[in-house]
């Protein structure tokens, strides 16, 4: 596979949200929001990309008995030592991101990336799967937010798209429209890719 | 301008006014009872949380798999809330360490997951048979951890912390189980070609959702 | 297999370890850094050096912290921080900075509310912290004497206006900013106080807070009880550490104050002002 399909394949072939299926605690959870949606992607390929080369670093030493509990560990620690980074030194960037890097710990998208991916390929490979599949996350994230955002709030990355005062279906960004919404999305991207 | 100072302060409550006078919050006791309905319907744990979403879309095909997953779920939750329960209160705080509470509690709930394989392997062979094929799968069940963070967060003493993981599992497995029922009837219906699979699950937990909202507001949440 | 299971953890640990011990401070810093900012956003700008006096009272694990900012020997206004002391957030307790400033007759108005901390779900409660939201909004320049510290969906009467789909964060809210106003009463001695003492700073004594306060378990209360001492009067030589001084340059008098930039110093000679960049938005 050449570098640059390692990358797009995780737009569209292998999406983590609408194909793979991966990651829909917080698919649903942040998606309230166009720039929520966006926050939670970019924070989320940035831990994907390190775990991934991380994990690739340590593949032959893990015996396979153990190596998801060994994997957890080294995401767990990573999002952690992360974390404490952004908070001293980048504390702009944490008080706009920050509420989205605990949930990375339990999203399924890191471990499943480190388990079929990162665990049979290279440090160099590993990255860019990282960004592909990082980037179909984001992408994924960020759409379902603004429909979302702009059928529960008439408003798109905040500007509002609605005349007047108008009363909107707040259910889309409630719990519910969560599940509803992604379940349209993925209908409509699974036509769209079949073509 | 006695009065007015007579009259300021009057709009601060009670609450307020007495935890100022006496120093300390006086926290209104939630019964057991309102915690057991709160984690179950008003906050279930997959359809307002977002948390455990993975299997709850994965093994809930039949409601016979997903009794068994949701069994395996409750069993773990509950033990692995006493064991972070104790690291928590006796290791991570007392030491001043807390920062390491995610490591600490995903690797305990990696090691129960594999405990509770091999006990149940040797002591009753039948459950595992049962059980057995789930518990892999509950280790990267976000539920679990995200549970045991909250019993920790919210300063649960043991009991309270067992009563509502246990209730927050049952709530995972009521889930299932309605869902996996719901999901039996539409194999049977002629759903369109490209709604088939997980968009029209997706869909139905959305208003499975929708109906769970109707509990909003029943108990006071902890 | 476990030997490597051990290491990794093992490995991985001291990682954790080793990078908390070096952002310790830096964190600390940089809350404090937030906080001290927040403590200009919620007042008026003002031209000038500000002297703040901290006055702290402990409640249980909670610390509320009203500071009194003079400009010029004048009483500009107080920040008070406090936690949403008897409700619940959906997911944590609110922390807010409340600015309250008193008119001619002594009525204390709310001139600024921010967030200093919320864990409240993104989209929906995570909205208080946007600037000229509905809560804030429904309070901004009100007399808080005549705030009914309640959410209208739950009570006609009240004041807040709740956020959209958010009523348990906006009953938080509401109890943050009830819970501030007690802390200004408390420092006006206007609100009844039979036995919670008040931790005051004097200048003789400039220690940290911590040193005196019973330090609790409760990481909110430690971080909110590394508040940073600061004295009022002009013995200034004697505890040079413990002033901030903040002077603004080219700030409008408007009523509306954002303050983007604003070196705060904490070490700071009396003879020699140091400036700080205070923009108008």
């Amino acid at each position: 596979m050449s570098k640059l399909q390692l990358i797009t394949k995780g737009i569209i072939k292998e999406n983590p949200t609408f194909v793979l299926i991966l990651g829909m605690c917080p698919t649903i959870g942040v998606t309230s929001s166009a720039i929520n949606g966006m926050g939670m992607g970019v924070a989320t390929m940035a831990v994907l990309i390190m775990s991934n080369m991380v994990i690739s670093m340590i593949k032959n030493l893990v015996p396979d008995k153990v190596r998801i509990p060994a994997f957890i560990v080294v995401i767990a620690s990573f999002v952690t030592i992360i974390e404490m980074l952004m908070k001293a030194y980048v504390p702009a960037l944490y008080a706009s991101l920050g509420v989205f890097i605990p949930l990375i710990v339990v999203n399924c998208i890191i471990l499943g990336r480190a388990e079929a991916f990162a665990s049979k390929n290279g440090v160099g490979a590993s990255a860019l799967d990282g960004i592909g599949i990082g980037l179909g996350f984001t992408l994924s994230l960020t759409v379902i937010g603004a429909v979302r955002e702009l059928l529960g709030s008439g408003a798109i990355f905040g500007m509002p798209m609605v005349e007047g005062d108008g009363i909107m279906p707040l259910i889309f960004i409630l719990a519910p429209g969560g599940f509803i919404v992604l379940g349209y999305l993925m209908v409509l991207f699974n036509k769209i890719a079949k073509r | 301008m006695e009065l007015m100072t007579l009259l300021v302060g009057a709009n601060i409550s009670e609450s307020v006014r007495g935890a100022f006078e006496t120093g300390s919050v006086s926290v209104q006791a939630i019964t057991l009872v309102a915690i057991v309905i709160g984690a179950i319907f008003v906050n279930n744990v997959v359809l307002s949380q977002f948390l455990g979403i993975c299997p709850f879309l994965g093994v809930s095909s039949k409601v016979e798999t997903s009794l068994g997953m949701g069994m395996a779920v409750t069993f773990v939750m509950a033990l692995s809330t006493v064991v972070t329960w104790a690291l928590q209160t006796f290791v991570l705080a007392p030491f001043g360490i807390e920062y390491m509470q995610t490591i600490v509690f995903i690797l305990v709930i990696a090691a129960l997951v594999q405990m509770v394989e091999i006990v149940l392997k040797k002591v009753s062979p039948a459950l595992y048979q049962a059980l057995g094929i789930f518990l892999p799968l509950i280790t990267t069940n976000c539920a679990v951890l995200g549970v045991a963070i909250i019993a920790v967060q919210k300063d649960f003493d043991l009991l309270t912390g067992v009563v509502y993981s246990t209730a927050t599992a049952l709530g995972f497995a009521l889930a299932l189980v309605l869902f996996a029922g719901i999901r039996e009837r539409l194999d049977m219906e002629d759903v369109p070609s490209a709604l088939r699979g997980v968009p029209i699950a997706l869909i139905t937990a959305g208003l499975l959702a929708m109906a769970f909202m109707g509990f909003a507001n029943v108990v006071p949440l902890p | 297999m476990v030997v490597v299971l051990f290491t990794i953890t093992a490995i991985s640990a001291l990682l954790v370890a080793l990078v908390n011990d070096v952002t310790k401070d830096a964190i600390a810093e940089a809350e404090q850094k937030n906080k001290d900012l927040a403590k200009l956003e919620v007042l008026p700008s003002f031209d000038g050096q500000a002297e703040m006096n901290d006055t702290s009272y402990q409640i249980g694990d909670f610390t509320v912290n009203v500071t009194e900012v003079k400009v010029d020997g004048k009483i500009l206004g107080y920040a008070v921080e406090a936690p949403s002391l008897t409700a619940n957030g959906y997911a944590d307790k609110i922390y807010l900075m409340v600015g309250f400033v008193e008119d001619e007759a002594g009525r204390a108005k709310i001139h600024g509310v921010k967030v200093l901390s919320q864990k409240e779900t993104p989209g929906l409660g995570a909205n208080m912290i946007k600037p000229g939201n509905k809560l804030e909004s429904s309070i901004l320049g009100k007399y808080a004497d005549d705030l009914v510290f309640k959410v209208k969906k739950d009570d006609a009467s009240g004041s807040f206006d709740a956020l959209t789909g958010s009523t348990i964060s906006s009953r938080a809210y509401a109890n943050a900013v009830e819970t501030a106003y007690a802390g200004y009463l408390m420092k006006k001695g206007l609100l009844l106080n039979k036995g919670n003492v008040a931790v005051e700073k004097s200048a003789e004594d400039d220690m940290d807070v911590k040193d005196y306060e019973h330090v609790t378990d409760d990481p909110n209360a430690e971080e909110l009880n590394a508040e940073e001492d600061v004295n009022t009067s002009d013995e200034g030589v004697e505890s040079v550490e413990s002033v901030e001084a903040i002077e603004a340059e080219g700030a409008d008098a408007t009523d509306e104050v954002s303050v983007d930039e604003a070196s705060v110093n904490e070490q700071l000679d009396e003879s020699e002002t140091q400036k700080g960049e205070v923009n108008n938005e």
